[in-house]
């Protein structure tokens, strides 16, 4: 009895072991169009902090314009999209450790970005811009000394400040994410934020009567799907897969849905 | 794996990792003083035979122990400013850790206080010792002399928490370590860099508690 008793105790415990130990297993990830369709499911990186390109819905899942280009990535493969949530700084250590196969996060393109990593067409418009209240005087980052200026750690806005904020005294405070700095800004910690093009709707609707508005666009982007350099039949797959979407109008049915504008003419190449 | 080690340009961040280090430590001493003084006025409260000190006290330890130490940093910089209590990061992140540690520290007090046996305040107050006295030296010091090896890993673990006070942007030294790894993404050399200025602070804080432990306590060794 008792013998039997530490059998079921020993099993027991090593199944509680083994279901734990799971997620510590070697990331598995694929490296070819292949690998995706045999696996059943593609693993996208998607960023859940950013108002319009992704957040997460009332139901838990990730939603915005880039989880639902992910999903007609999934689509097109004909396999199940497992969604992992990345942000600004980790997007890319991510992608380099194969924890994901690609990554659709608001990734704007750079030659610097793309010294690590290989970049889709561009799938979508954007800008890296600074967004305060109507009633704060701001034309240029000139403007901004003595400012406190909140943005998303690792971002294109983080990334083109840091050089000149300690010569223009600039109060640059780096978030781990975008919401939060949106927060702060929200709570009155910061002066100035740094974000996208219409992400001052979002603010506006969640704390009306500041009027916020884009004050300074520090570079226009656009956003590419991310993925290991040397991936060339992954790489050939979603430019066609890009090049697909846009001229059958589901790409301009997103946008319309999250931006309410519709798609922009993309460069390609 | 073909990943190509390049400590080279992490080196050169070394003087940004250095400055947050030396927040983090600030940070850290600062909250490990108030902390303390939290905690032991804390654990009064609790020992008081006033009700609703007691209630008082019993109500923050218990709100503190069981809510995330993020959620508080979130909560102290993020929600206070709606009732008109605005922090810099770095203050917001001080008055979080201090708040957490007074929490566990009262309880650890607490205990110690609980451990001095009751005829030795008799025999203070046979002596003529005034309140204060009993309280200095027959309560407080043999109690923290009886928890002090819990105070210090307390101590520690709020330093090795405060890590996650980068989300409201404090620049400590997990705060530098991600802006560094965002720009070159040396996750590796980094990381491993900042594994090694956190092990050497709390082997600091170690060596300084046994050097306090000496000073204050070294007269009672029989």
């Amino acid at each position: 009895m008792r013998a039997r008793r530490r059998t079921v105790f020993l099993v027991a415990l090593s199944i509680v072991l083994g279901l734990s130990l799971a997620p510590f297993a070697p990331a598995v990830t694929a490296q070819t169009v292949d690998e995706i369709i045999k696996r059943g499911k593609v693993i996208v990186g998607v960023n859940t902090t950013t108002p319009i390109f992704g957040l997460v819905g009332s139901d838990g899942q990730p939603e915005g314009y880039d989880p639902d280009v992910a999903r007609l990535v999934g689509k097109y493969l004909g396999v199940q999209v497992e969604f992992v949530s990345v942000t600004g700084a980790n997007r890319l250590p991510f992608l380099l450790t194969n924890r994901v196969d690609m990554v659709i996060a608001l990734f704007g393109i750079t030659p610097e970005r793309a010294q690590q990593i290989w970049f889709s067409m561009p799938y979508a418009t954007e800008a890296a811009t600074l967004v305060a209240p109507a009633s704060r005087a701001v034309k240029s980052v000139d403007d901004l000394a003595g400012l406190r200026v909140g943005v998303p750690r690792g971002a294109m806005q983080d990334l083109i400040l840091t050089p000149q904020a300690a010569a223009k005294k600039i109060n640059l405070m780096r978030f781990d994410d975008e919401a939060t700095a949106l927060q702060a800004m929200v709570s009155g910690q910061i002066d100035v934020v740094g974000t996208g093009l219409l992400v001052y709707r979002t603010l506006n609707r969640n704390d009306p009567g500041k009027n916020y508005e884009v004050k300074i666009v520090l570079r226009p982007l656009h956003f590419g799907i991310g993925i290991r350099r040397g991936q060339i039949d992954l790489l050939q797959w979603l430019n066609t897969f890009i090049y697909t979407i846009k001229n059958n109008g589901e790409l301009d049915a997103i946008s319309r849905k999250w931006r309410q504008l519709p798609l922009e003419p993309l460069p390609v190449f | 794996m073909d990943y190509v080690f390049q400590f080279g340009v992490v080196w050169r961040e070394i003087d940004a990792l250095l400055l947050g280090a030396w927040l983090t430590l600030r940070l850290s001493a600062l909250a490990m003083v108030f902390g303390l003084i939290v905690g032991i006025a804390g654990a009064l409260a609790k020992a008081s035979r006033y009700r609703t000190l007691r209630l008082i006290a019993h109500t923050y330890v218990e709100a503190i122990r069981n809510t995330p130490f993020l959620v508080q940093v979130l909560f102290v910089y993020l929600g206070l400013p709606s009732v008109g209590m605005r922090l810099t990061p770095d203050q917001a992140a001080l008055l979080a850790m201090v708040i957490n540690l007074g929490a566990y520290t009262t309880e650890i007090v607490r205990a110690g206080i609980k451990a001095v046996p009751a005829g030795q305040i008799q025999a203070g107050t046979a002596l003529g010792l005034s309140r204060w006295q009993i309280f200095r030296f027959v309560v407080c010091l043999p109690a923290l002399r009886a928890v002090f090896p819990a105070l210090g890993s307390q101590f520690i673990l709020v330093m090795l928490a405060s890590s996650v006070v980068s989300v409201i942007s404090a620049e400590e030294l997990t705060a530098v370590a991600d802006t560094i790894v965002a720009r070159n993404f040396r996750s590796f050399e980094v990381y491993l860099i900042v594994t090694g200025l956190y092990l050497a602070m709390c082997l600091a804080f170690q060596g300084a508690f046994a050097v306090i432990h000496r000073a204050l306590f070294a007269r009672w060794r029989a």
